[in-house]
């Protein structure tokens, strides 16, 4: 534990260069070429407006933010239960979930038009592909936490007279949580990846809209703008989720 | 080790008494043609017996038996844990119908949980029985102490040693104040210096308590070393082949092989096994 802070400080601290370095030869690439901003725009270019916008472009990442907890959320709430319940009975198994494999092989942004038909263009259409994108990896992880928990387990928690509910929340679901956890850290990875996509097609908030309309106006500049936007969302999310799982799993840090 | 925690175990009107009103002295368990068969038709595959069992309340006795020749099965099946395909069991001569809850198991593995401490592992009994916290709380301190766990109940089982998690799952089995306690190779994962010592303190805390024991597996020197009585199975299916009585004193000591006897009792188990055909040499 002792060189962990030590070495996760000074990864950051390399990452940091790298990145700095990169814009530095980006912006003297394209001053000594002269570029015009149209065509791309210099990091001066862009992160300045990032701080000018700032206002526009907060807005849309907090839509886009909400757009992934909402899909992500509902994709969580039904991948769990669902996934207890095709591992807990062999007919889903059987019936059940080669359907759902075979929609996920199924590109999901195909059925943006047609969620665009049911529930007309906004963000809820969004998050319904966000949903969509982040489900899967959330079930069949599930499925295999649930399925791997030792038998013997139950024999245990049955000797101890629980009852299905105690041992669905005492043993079995806690004993799953890091291979759910793992689909989650998956699934949200899909998420962020996904909900520009599917705001690019399907939305009129949020950071794919901003960069879909900017590019309608030639705004290079706000369109980069929107990209840094969108992999700091995609940061957050991911840095949260790494969070929560040190905060859940103790044990996993080792 | 101090006398109030030995008094507080063996108290019969003790606090963890509560857990249903059996006696906690130890039950006695009898089994009559007991088989398992796995599966059925042509994928059928008989596991185990037909076997009797008579186990007097208190005692000690151990399966030994090659692997896989359904000894842990059995132990399952006297739990009611498993269904038998075939047979009875009875238990303080009540016949088993359906799961007991007055035991404790300990498998070979810990099988702790990881996302709970040492302490909160041995209170998961407490929490699901729905028993009194604070007594059970009691005895999980007095069973810490004996089992050489003081200090480590705040750790998670990724922080203890293999011996201690083993110990952990000894605590979590005996801190409801069971009639029964099965042991399913429980020190078969350990090394052998830690293995003589949790053999050691596994005896000393069952002659206080005198609970029945119910211990399986495969080394003739734990069976000796701990039974009032070895039971030695053949291969699969297994059946009992040969009921052997240790008539040793206890306790008994670190070095076997300081009784004569020891190894007379071992040159026994050896020669039914190979007699079995389990050796090929």
């Amino acid at each position: 534990m002792a060189g962990f802070g030590g070495s996760y400080l000074s990864s950051i601290l390399i990452g940091a260069a790298a990145v700095l370095l990169l814009l530095g030869l980006w912006e003297v690439a394209l001053r000594l070429f002269d570029v015009p901003v149209w065509l791309a725009p210099k990091p001066s270019d862009f992160l300045v407006r990032l701080y000018t916008d700032r206002a526009l472009i907060a807005g849309h990442a907090l839509w886009t933010s909400l757009t992934i907890v909402e899909g992500f959320a509902l994709g969580v709430l039904v991948a769990i239960p669902l996934a207890l319940a095709i591992v807990s009975v062999g007919a889903l198994e059987r019936g059940l979930y080669p359907v759902i494999v075979f929609l996920n092989i199924m590109p999901k942004t195909v059925i943006g038009p047609i969620l665009i038909i049911w529930f007309g263009i906004g963000p809820l259409v969004a998050a319904l592909i966000v949903f969509l994108m982040s489900f899967f990896p959330v079930l069949v992880d599930s499925m295999s936490g649930f399925r791997l928990v030792d038998r013997r387990l139950f024999y245990i928690s049955r000797s101890m007279g629980a009852d299905p509910w105690q041992t669905f929340w005492k043993v079995r679901l806690p004993a799953a949580m890091p291979h759910i956890f793992s689909g989650m850290k998956i699934g949200v990875v899909k998420a962020v990846e996904g909900v520009i996509i599917a705001e690019f097609i399907a939305s009129n908030k949020g950071l794919g809209f901003m960069i879909v309309r900017a590019s309608a106006f030639m705004d290079m500049t706000l369109m980069f703008s929107g990209l840094v936007a969108a992999a700091i969302v995609a940061l957050i999310f991911n840095g949260a989720m790494s969070v929560i799982g040190q905060w859940l799993m103790p044990w996993s840090r080792h | 080790m101090t006398d109030t925690t030995m008094a507080e175990m063996k108290t019969p009107s003790g606090p963890a008494r509560s857990s249903g009103g059996a006696p906690a002295a130890g039950a006695s368990i009898s089994a009559r043609g007991l088989t398992k068969v796995f599966g059925s038709g042509d994928n059928a595959f008989h596991a185990l017996g037909p076997i009797d069992l008579d186990i007097k309340p208190g005692e000690f006795v151990s399966i030994i038996g090659p692997s896989g020749c359904g000894k842990s099965t059995t132990m399952l099946l006297v739990t009611g844990l498993e269904p038998p395909s075939a047979g009875t069991v009875e238990i303080d001569g009540k016949p088993l119908t359906a799961p007991i809850s007055e035991i404790g198991i300990v498998f070979q593995d810990h099988l702790l949980l990881d996302f709970r401490t040492a302490i909160k592992n041995v209170m998961l009994q407490q929490e699901i029985r729905g028993l009194d916290k604070t007594a059970l709380r009691d005895r999980a301190d007095a069973l810490f102490e004996r089992l050489g766990l003081k200090g480590a109940e705040n750790r998670y089982p990724w922080q203890l040693s293999g011996g201690m998690r083993q110990r952990v799952s000894i605590a979590r089995a005996l801190v409801h104040d069971p009639s029964m306690l099965l042991m399913d190779e429980p020190f078969g994962a350990l090394d052998a210096i830690t293995r003589t010592q949790i053999r050691h303190d596994l005896e000393m805390l069952w002659l206080d308590t005198r609970k029945t024991v119910l211990f399986i597996t495969h080394s003739i020197e734990e069976a000796v070393g701990l039974s009032d009585r070895v039971l030695v199975m053949s291969k699969s299916p297994g059946t009992i082949v040969e009921e052997i009585v240790i008539d040793l004193p206890r306790p008994r000591p670190a070095h076997l092989g300081e009784y004569p006897e020891f190894s007379k009792y071992a040159e026994r188990i050896y020669r039914i096994f190979e007699k079995l055909g389990v050796y090929k040499f």
